[in-house]
């Protein structure tokens, strides 16, 4: 379309993003659980009567906050910014819409980012320099920050799955920006800011559990059982809250979307169409274990309670929130942005119009039609289409391979496919996940012709389809 | 408690014996030292097998075996609800069985834990080994797809290759001269009935070793003064930990379960040629290659005759191992076993490796 394709051989640009998010969302939902944590726990070592207790308290969390400081300033940053290379690079179009509707909510969420940095640097480093109390009010300023960055964020991401009514109605006049608060406040944002805050909760008792796990339950089993017992409470609001705003978000989610989930209930059809549903069992298989592990060998045992045992609750929450994030983003199949634009970056309301002039006459970056002094391309307009089209889930080879997918079709049948693909009727099974192909009538022979070439390449000697449609 | 639970509790007390289990419970303990971990591999095991059994009853309520073995599990797979769950658990579970019971097999003899007194745990477990073998081949056949059906006719040739008795043995397994529906009906007996009825007495036997026995420390932990050794109690800390373990297991089922279910391929044509690449499973692998290097490098029989008899007599060497390596120092018969130990390691990885890495 406009912008130049990102070809990653083998696992698809897509997974470049997915890995990058699941190590960032990880750590920046500890930013903002871990900014509450921080104060909270502050606060009550300073009202203990305890000297000792008080001081040993502190001293740990002087040393927790290191870690935090580390964990999230540097790892959290960095992956945000490989964030937003991964996501230009992938979803030009999708970027493109996103910061031409939320570049005032993405200005407000840099200033908050820029007072977390500057906040949780004075926490750590002021420990003991500076008035208690004073100590405790940057926390809170630290805290306030994170949480705002996640009230924004969470607009930008839940706009993504439900855009709303209002906006949709302006979509592509120019006067979306005029409607910002009504895609930010769509109709999954509640629900979504709630589960977002309890997992924010979750992940700050289980990073906490980290540091806590390491302290020497032999040398000071009374600090290490407060500290790991008022840690695991962390995860109680999710553990109470999670299933009726698991409900709550899945009522406020389209009947369309909604439907994807149960698709992989009575089967797996090459697994495909019931990712939602799989990655679903994940989250409850683990979220349940985490829960398990954090009552019986955390919360009743706290000082036999050690670093093993808390990397594996980590590892867990980490499983859980990887398949959740994805969960999330599968939600949206077949759109980037529900109900305006296909996943593959083709607008909705462009699909006539592509249809009419052709796929690669609205490409920008593809020279096929070669003139005097230009060269011709080196792939052929098949593979143009291919990688525009069905680069975005598919590759050749690795993830969702099609030379796999399509294996045991021959010509005619990659074309019937393709076709049933291109209609997009309304029984269409593949209609719920995948964008239609967009094109003309030229554009359908040209991929069945690369396709063709992929899955059954052609006998040495003969005229290679690779090339014939140039 | 209260009284009534009181009550209830004593009452099955009085008819079981439940006081002097948990007496036992309670003073049974377990070394704690740097190799601890490799004490809950065979309560892995153990998990993995529960879930076979279970995943397994609910596979037997829609399969048919037979000629309508592809068909049934097809159903199972793409039409009955969560039926692809169940069994790709299965499938899974049991690759994840034998892993965990290799891991623990080699664990247990790098520690020496089959010398004195625990010669008939070793004996057992290797009879359980085998008996989990023969449940992993007799069930990768029941699906009857095409890459089970010719998988299995690839397996079948190493018995077939068992001089005087081979041919014959592989014909009353086959149920003819070639892999047909009275195969799966074979080895769906073998697999549901034959095989269960052999294994769950022989798993009781292990188990009461194991209790009877308790854990043994490596012999580095045991040339220590008894009051340096650490332990922990067996109830709560050890079982505690163990159910930990099993729920990892099973947060790592899960996770293989739902992001690689188990496909179903073509419906097997006997009169069509075998697709490329056709392989048995991975832990098969070393066996099937050392046949297949020994009868490239040898003529005609002798190839595969040579092959079988290296396996047996490394099989049999490797069983008796408790009564070559008896004494509990480690001298030069210990030093012997844990070379021979390493070298069956780097044999079986290495086989395994140019197996998967010649694959055409």
């Amino acid at each position: 379309m406009n912008y130049p394709f990102w070809d990653i051989p083998h696992i698809g640009s897509g997974w470049v993003i997915g890995m990058i998010a699941i190590f960032h969302v990880m750590i920046s939902q500890f930013a903002v659980g871990g900014g509450l944590y921080l104060p909270l726990a502050e606060r009550k070592a300073l009202r203990m009567t305890d000297a000792e207790g008080r001081a040993d308290w502190l001293k740990q969390l002087a040393s927790h906050s290191k870690f935090f400081l580390v964990l999230t300033a540097v790892f959290g940053t960095v992956s945000g910014v490989g964030i937003w290379f991964s996501i230009g690079l992938t979803h030009p179009e999708a970027t493109s819409t996103l910061i031409h509707n939320f570049v005032f909510a993405w200005a407000m969420e840099w200033v908050f980012f820029m007072v977390e940095l500057t906040t949780i640097a004075v926490y750590y480093y002021t420990w003991d320099r500076i008035d208690p109390k004073l100590h405790l009010k940057v926390g809170w300023v630290y805290a306030g920050a994170s949480i705002f960055t996640l009230i924004i964020i969470n607009g930008i991401l839940s706009f993504m799955l439900t855009p709303g009514d209002t906006w949709i109605g302006v979509a592509g006049s120019g006067l979306e920006a005029s409607k910002f608060w009504n895609a930010f406040f769509n109709p999954t944002y509640w629900p979504s800011l709630f589960l977002r805050c309890c997992v924010c909760a979750s992940l700050a008792g289980i990073w906490a559990l980290i540091t806590a796990s390491r302290i020497d339950g032999d040398k000071q089993p009374a600090l290490k059982t407060s500290m790991v017992k008022w840690s695991v409470k962390w995860l109680v609001p999710s553990f109470v809250a999670m299933p009726f705003l698991m409900i709550w978000y899945y009522a406020m989610v389209p009947a369309s979307q909604r439907a994807l989930l149960t698709l992989g209930i009575d089967t797996i059809n090459s697994g495909t169409f019931s990712t939602v549903t799989r990655m679903a069992l994940i989250i409850i298989v683990t979220s349940a274990t985490i829960v398990f592990v954090a009552y019986f060998l955390a919360y009743r045992n706290p000082t036999e309670f050690n670093l093993s045992h808390a990397m594996a609750v980590l590892l867990l929450a980490l499983m859980a929130t990887g398949a959740g994030e994805y969960s999330r983003e599968m939600l949206r199949k077949p759109y980037v942005i529900g109900r305006w634009m296909y996943s593959n970056g083709v607008r909705v309301p462009s699909v006539a119009k592509i249809n009419a002039q052709g796929y690669l006459a609205n490409s920008e970056w593809v020279w096929n039609g070669a003139g005097p002094g230009i060269p011709t391309s080196h792939y052929s307009r098949g593979e143009a289409i291919f990688r525009g089209e069905c680069g975005s889930c598919h590759t050749l080879t690795g993830y969702r391979p099609l030379q796999h997918l399509l294996e045991g079709r021959d010509h005619a049948n990659i074309g019937n496919f393709i076709t049933m693909l291109h209609e997009n009727k309304a029984d269409s099974p593949y209609r719920r996940f995948m964008p239609p192909m967009v094109g003309t009538k030229q554009d359908v022979e040209d991929l069945t012709d690369y396709l063709n070439a992929q899955v059954n390449p052609p006998v040495a000697g003969t005229r290679s389809l690779l090339t014939a449609q140039k | 408690m209260t009284a009534k639970a009181v009550l209830i509790y004593d009452w099955v007390d009085d008819r079981l014996g439940l006081s002097e289990l948990a007496a036992f419970a309670r003073h049974k303990t377990v070394p704690v030292h740097a190799q601890s971990f490799w004490y809950y591999w065979g309560g892995i095991s153990l998990f993995l097998f529960l879930v076979q059994c279970f995943s397994g009853v609910l596979l037997l309520v829609y399969f048919r075996p037979g000629a309508e073995s592809y068909e049934s599990v097809r159903q199972i797979t793409f039409v009955m609800h969560f039926g692809w769950l169940i069994r790709s658990a299965h499938a899974w579970s049991a690759n994840l069985m034998m892993f965990s019971i290799l891991v623990h097999m080699f664990s247990v003899f790098f520690m020496k834990a089959y010398r004195k007194p625990r010669e008939f745990g070793w004996l057992s477990g290797m009879a359980l080994l085998g008996l989990a073998s023969v449940f992993g081949f007799s069930g990768y056949l029941l699906p009857m797809d095409e890459l089970s059906y010719f998988a299995t006719k690839v397996g079948l040739e190493i018995p077939a290759a068992i001089p005087l008795i081979g041919p014959a043995m592989a014909n009353m397994l086959r149920g003819g001269p070639d892999v047909s529906e009275f195969t799966v009906q074979r080895f769906f007996a073998l697999h549901v009935v034959v095989l269960p009825a052999l294994f769950l007495p022989l798993l009781g036997f292990h188990l009461w070793l194991v209790q009877k026995h308790g854990n043994a420390s490596p012999p580095s932990e045991e040339a220590k003064p008894i009051f340096d050794r650490k332990t922990m109690p067996f109830m709560p800390n050890f079982i505690r930990k163990d159910l930990a373990m099993w729920l990892i297991s099973l947060n790592i089922l899960a996770l293989l379960a739902s992001v690689f279910p188990w496909a179903l391929g073509k419906q097997f044509d006997p009169l069509a040629p075998a697709p490329a690449g056709i392989h048995p499973e991975w832990y098969f692998m070393s066996p099937f290659e050392m046949l297949k290097l020994l009868g490239s490098w040898l003529p005609g029989a002798t190839g595969e005759y040579a092959g079988i008899l290296l396996f047996s007599i490394g099989i049999m060497l490797w069983t008796l191992i408790p009564f070559y390596d008896t004494k509990k120092t480690s001298g030069q018969r210990g030093r012997a076993a844990h070379y021979f130990g390493l070298a069956a390691v780097c044999l079986l990885l290495a086989t395994t490796a140019i197996g998967y890495w010649t694959i055409r």
